[in-house]
């Protein structure tokens, strides 16, 4: 492991202005779960000065928000997530999504902010290669071994997937992250946060953050009424890892019929992909049996797999279908 | 890798779907007879269903015979079929036009004829090119033509790529000195060219100005 230096800051703006003296080769460093394994496993783009933001106290909180949503700390700890009285009763869909992430002994030292800004689990960059996000001009996991960890629905130049659950469940809730940066705080819905592989600062990444801004804090909306969401999630292992598949499905239901829906898929693309073309289809339709049948038909219409990976697609709207099952409860007898 | 300011194309490959069966005819005129032809054209059992490993295959036996006037004439017929039945690659032109616009030198560096080559960019409407190097023009194949358009951009090799699907085509982007960019259309092959360190690889043109924009980004310091 190469040698690195550890800032501890204990404001966000000292972590700013340490962040901004060394440019590219600063990364905030909060759970560490990413991080450090990126060190350990030699990645270029690994960071040589570690910017140790835990000593900020106030970035770590779950509370209430005064127009009746929850604020969240970026370096909020996943099982602490997990565990909240609070989202367990208003944001149901997101502590179970959170439940799934990892293993408890990493959930309890991995964070919110770093679960959402997490560098992609391709098998070839972890493994060293010299791939676009390590330095290099080839995508290995387009040509190799793409069944698990790469995008089925094409790619831009790199073809990981994003790698994250939490953002995948945030997104049906409209949640807003924001940004504290040199100019001051920015704030972002989820999915312009993780709008999938471009380039930041001549680095490929699944995120928007440049070298010198930290996220602070994730703002989750009031959940509105007759609101009934799932998350599922398929991946190699029962636990402790990476979806293959997952479907966060949000529908407002009012007398049966569903007034708006979210239908966010993770595991596949490149970034947290949201369906809005079953959005738009399930707006307004009357929650039956068949409607599961009739949305997978249109689901994924731009699936482009590669040689090893078809069977995303097919999880994915097998997930589409059980999700509209569970959330169309059967009528009492 | 640096900054790019010129790309080189063949067509066969980079640019259109060819079929293989006018290259298989081209090689099979040409095999010669003896040890030497057999080693040349007779290595496989089964011809080759790429036809830009058949084209450069085609290439090398090319090279080697030193074909008279009426064999250029009888392979240039050849090539024409070739050209004529050829479907081009349907994100070509969108990545062409945004290439031009990046002011990036597109130019064609190809082994075909002037004739193939000609009648290849009037089927396909391809307007984009600043130069067209053939075997005619350049007085050669393989590396030559990429050598004339390297001297008609006039841009350092280091700031030039050449596309290819082939290991022949890599070993010629080398002896040019220009960056070997590796089009992986099948994935096994390319995942045993990948092995012979190309500088880089694309799945799709498409990719192309994003990994000409990752150059001049990763040129520029973050601070």
């Amino acid at each position: 492991m190469k040698k690195i230096s550890i800032y501890r800051p204990t404001t966000v703006d000292e972590a700013i202005q340490i962040l901004s003296v060394h440019g590219t080769e600063a990364g905030v460093y909060a759970g560490g779960t990413d991080l450090l394994i990126r060190l350990k496993n030699r990645l270029k783009q690994a960071p040589t000065y570690l910017v140790d933001i835990k000593k900020i106290d106030n970035l770590r909180y779950i509370k209430e928000d005064p127009a009746g949503g929850v604020r969240i700390g970026a370096a909020t700890k996943l099982a602490e997530i997990a565990d909240s009285d609070l989202l367990k009763q208003r944001y149901p869909m997101l502590v179970q999504a959170v439940h799934m992430i990892s293993s408890p002994e990493l959930r309890n030292v991995s964070t919110l902010g770093g679960d959402l800004l997490q560098e992609v689990w391709c098998q070839y960059l972890r493994g060293g290669y010299a791939c676009w996000r390590n330095g290099g001009y080839l995508c290995y996991g387009a040509i190799g071994d793409n069944s698990y960890y790469h995008s089925a629905m094409g790619g831009r130049l790199c073809y990981a997937v994003y790698p994250g659950d939490a953002a995948v469940a945030l997104i049906p809730f409209d949640a807003k992250a924001k940004l504290a940066t040199p100019a001051g705080l920015r704030e972002l819905t989820l999915e312009q946060l993780v709008p999938g592989d471009l380039m930041v600062d001549g680095r490929i990444q699944s995120h928007v953050v440049r070298f010198n801004e930290i996220l602070t804090e994730v703002v989750l909306p009031p959940p509105q009424p007759g609101v009934r969401a799932s998350f599922e999630k398929l991946r190699p292992r029962g636990v402790w890892d990476f979806a293959m598949a997952s479907l966060a499905l949000s529908l407002q239901v009012r007398d049966n019929t569903i007034e708006d829906a979210r239908v966010v898929f993770g595991g596949i693309a490149g970034k947290p992909l949201r369906e809005r073309a079953v959005e738009n289809f399930l707006k307004g339709k009357t929650l039956s049996a068949e409607l599961g049948g009739r949305a997978t038909a249109i689901a994924l219409a731009n699936a482009a797999p590669l040689k090893y990976n078809s069977t995303k697609i097919d999880m994915a709207k097998g997930l589409l279908a059980s999700g509209l099952a569970k959330l169309n409860p059967p009528a009492p007898v | 890798m640096q900054t790019i300011q010129g790309i080189l194309f063949e067509p066969v490959g980079c640019l259109a779907e060819f079929s293989p069966e006018p290259f298989l005819e081209i090689a099979a005129r040409l095999s010669l007879p003896g040890p030497a032809g057999r080693r040349l054209a007779g290595r496989k059992k089964k011809a080759s269903k790429s036809a830009s490993r058949s084209y450069w295959h085609a290439l090398n036996l090319m090279e080697a015979s030193g074909c008279d006037a009426i064999e250029a004439a009888a392979i240039e017929t050849i090539e024409m079929q070739a050209v004529e039945s050829a479907a081009i690659y349907e994100d070509v032109i969108p990545a062409l036009a945004e290439l031009k616009a990046m002011d990036i030198r597109l130019t064609i560096a190809s082994s075909l004829s002037s004739a193939a080559v000609g009648r290849f960019l009037e089927r396909s409407s391809l307007l984009h090119f600043d130069g067209v190097w053939n075997r005619d023009n350049s007085g050669g194949i393989k590396a030559a033509p990429l050598r004339s358009a390297l001297a008609g951009i006039r841009l350092e090799p280091c700031r030039v790529m050449f596309l290819t699907d082939t290991a022949e085509g890599l070993k010629v982007a080398e002896s040019a000195g220009v960056n070997s960019i590796l089009m992986m259309n099948d994935p096994d092959e390319s995942r045993r060219l990948a092995m012979l360190n190309p500088a880089g690889g694309i799945v799709s043109l498409h990719e192309l100005p994003d990994f000409i924009r990752l150059l001049r980004s990763r040129a520029q310091p973050s601070i």
